[in-house]
């Protein structure tokens, strides 16, 4: 946006990194307290686990989309990256339990790699991070389908664990996909190349100009997108037994709803990565009760809609004009 | 963003050749087009494909120019595939007589100026950017339609419907004279009318727009009602050529018609665009997953030469637009 229209007083540093957390804590505890009034079993622990394991796909994903938009741009290859590498995982392995690990790391590296291309094309070409991402995402897509038309190879029986893996009473990967979560908030919070994804995302101009590298900062920000959706996908080959070209298609805009809800500005600059979590909590939970409300699957989209619409025009900080 | 507005060129002055192409220099890329297709493989310069393709142009160009209206505006529209279902939904809710094409029209456009007038009040009353405005009067629509459809939509496209949206006069599609009448309208609309030269000013620097005393909320939300609009239209279309309903018409419809806006120099930071430039870009799109079949590429082939073409264009015109 234009200078002149942004001319917003200076934020306190941890105002701005919580911004809107407030909110997405009040929504959960709203939807916590309604199921609490309809069903004993819903604040049962053993649902809310249920709860907390079935965020974990939609957690990894956004985790990375909001860093993309922390600093200003947008990743819509997501949804591709995520059916190339789930695809990628069941196809490599094939059944063979002793491949898992050199796969693994494989596949990881390729949603890195993909993450960087991605970062490099908006560098080098000078385009909107929306359109390198979306023709990225485009292309991966074909590629996928190139490698293959149909649910390809199989992961071993071992590997389910992954997805549905207890330790001890608590879901791995969901807790897996937290504590990157909170690895990467520290690094947000206390590193410089965090504050330096913040200060892009805020303003571009002032950011040049005091000399922050926007190559780099880009390419740890798309890479790590890249990675979370290899992760994502390694998860869903984990879920499913097997990797599907459309797998990851819904991802690409699902990604961005709990980065909304958990206060993250789409135009940059404010918000963080628990805020995300946290919505990405909200929206499984928000499913779960209204699966126990017996409210049909159609509803549920009107639902989030809803919600999302709240949200949004709540939240938004609106520039102050004069 | 510059402070430099980019204006249309007013009415009646010829501007100099060189902002001709680049105003139009994408249009001119048809012909080459076209006659590389021919080459390529003489089945396509066929009079029956080229009928054909011009019956596949017609709902991505509707929609297209639609979304150059927003992108103009330093907008985006992403329902406009949800916009484009239900309609098609609405077509087959009535009893799919002819006489029933009338409350199908009226349906179809008062939900269109609903979900238009919601996304411009979110974007401009709520600040809500674009983007997401637009994603979540998609999912809305979506949710609605799956609930009133319970997920199976049934029912009858009337015939009138079916003739405009697949019929040919002499080898001339219908839905094709809808376009060529409503290109006209847009074109004056955007490029020859006070409304028009609002958009531009708007879009190219909303602060300009407020000092000259434009009321920009106005102009974007009337941004938003035309995509949504259009893209009804589309779906209807659309509908008729499908012949059927699913829940799912139109799909593809919202990144295609983004597309379609980038490659017709449709810039996405507003102010710069064309109805030319819309049309010129959906063909394109058209035409390239038409070669790409008759040259008996694998169909996953097309996507990446999508894509390919999305970002290979954006980048052609960041570096003439950075001078």
């Amino acid at each position: 946006m234009s200078a002149a229209l942004s001319a917003r007083p200076v934020v306190p540093w941890r105002l701005r990194a919580n911004a809107g957390l407030a909110g997405v804590i009040v929504l959960i505890a709203v939807i916590f307290l309604t199921g609490a009034t309809v069903s004993d079993r819903f604040r049962a622990p053993a649902n809310l686990l249920n709860v907390y394991e079935q965020m974990t796909d939609l957690a990894l994903v956004s985790i990375g989309q909001t860093l993309t938009i922390l600093s200003g741009g947008i990743d819509l290859s997501v949804g591709s990256q995520i059916s190339l590498t789930a695809c990628l995982t069941s196809g490599l392995i094939n059944g063979n339990a002793e491949r898992v690990v050199p796969v693994v790391i494989v596949v990881l590296l390729v949603g890195t790699c993909i993450g960087l291309l991605n970062a490099g094309l908006v560098v080098a070409l000078r385009v909107h991070p929306l359109i390198v991402t979306l023709g990225m995402g485009a292309m991966l897509q074909g590629v996928t389908l190139l490698y293959a038309l149909g649910p390809v190879g199989r992961v071993p029986r071992g590997f389910g664990f992954l997805a549905y893996g207890r330790v001890m009473g608590v879901p791995l990967g969901a807790t897996l996909a937290v504590i990157f979560c909170l690895l990467i908030a520290l690094m947000l919070r206390y590193l410089p190349i965090g504050r330096q994804i913040y200060a892009m995302g805020d303003d571009a101009g002032s950011a040049r100009l005091i000399g922050l590298r926007r190559a780099r900062i880009l390419m740890l920000v798309y890479g790590c997108s890249g990675f979370c959706c290899a992760a994502t996908g390694l998860y869903l080959a984990a879920r499913f037994g097997v990797g599907q070209p459309y797998t990851g298609v819904n991802y690409t805009l699902a990604s961005i709803t709990p980065v909304v809800l958990g206060g993250t500005l789409l135009s940059g600059g404010k918000g963080g990565v628990i805020g995300t979590l946290l919505g990405a909590f909200l929206i499984a939970l928000l499913n779960n009760l209204l699966n126990f409300m017996d409210v049909s699957k159609h509803y549920q989209l009107v639902a989030q809609a809803v919600i999302i619409i709240l949200a949004v025009s709540i939240y938004v900080e609106r520039p102050r004009m004069e | 963003m510059s402070g430099a507005i980019d204006f249309a060129p007013p009415a009646g002055a010829s501007g100099s050749a060189r902002a001709l192409l680049a105003r139009y220099g994408v249009a001119l890329m048809l012909p080459v087009l076209v006659a590389a297709g021919g080459a390529i493989s003489p089945a396509f310069v066929s009079a029956g494909n080229l009928s054909n393709l011009l019956l596949q142009f017609a709902p991505l160009a509707i929609v297209a120019m639609g979304q150059s209206f927003v992108m103009i505006l330093r907008g985006l529209d992403l329902s406009v595939a949800s916009m484009m279902a239900t309609a098609a939904v609405i077509a087959t809710s009535f009893s799919g007589a002819d006489s029933d094409v009338p409350s199908i029209c009226a349906a179809a456009a008062l939900v269109a100026l609903a979900v238009g007038l919601l996304n411009g009040v979110l974007v401009t009353k709520r600040q809500v950017s674009p983007f997401l405005a637009t994603l979540a009067t998609m999912i809305l629509l979506q949710g609605l339609r799956f609930a009133y459809t319970q997920g199976a939509p049934s029912g009858n496209v009337p015939p009138l419907l079916r003739l405009v949206g697949s019929g040919k006069f002499y080898g001339l599609p219908y839905n094709a004279l809808v376009l060529l009448v409503l290109a006209a309208v847009l074109a004056i609309v955007l490029h020859r009318s006070a409304f028009g030269r609002r958009v531009f000013i708007v879009g190219g620097n909303p602060v300009t727009g407020r000092l000259f005393g434009i009321r920009s909320h106005l102009i974007i939300i009337a941004g938003y009602l035309i995509s949504s609009l259009l893209a009804a239209i589309a779906g209807l279309i659309l509908s008729g050529y499908v012949g059927l309903v699913d829940n799912w018409v139109g799909q593809g419809y919202e990144l295609d018609s983004i597309v379609a806006c980038v490659v017709g120099r449709v810039s996405l930071k507003g102010g710069r665009g064309s109805i030319v430039g819309a049309l010129a870009g959906a063909a394109i799109i058209v035409i390239l997953g038409n070669e790409v079949l008759l040259l008996g590429v694998p169909i996953q082939a097309q996507l990446i030469i999508k894509g390919a073409v999305i970002v290979i264009a954006a980048a052609l015109y960041a570096r003439r637009d950075a001078v």
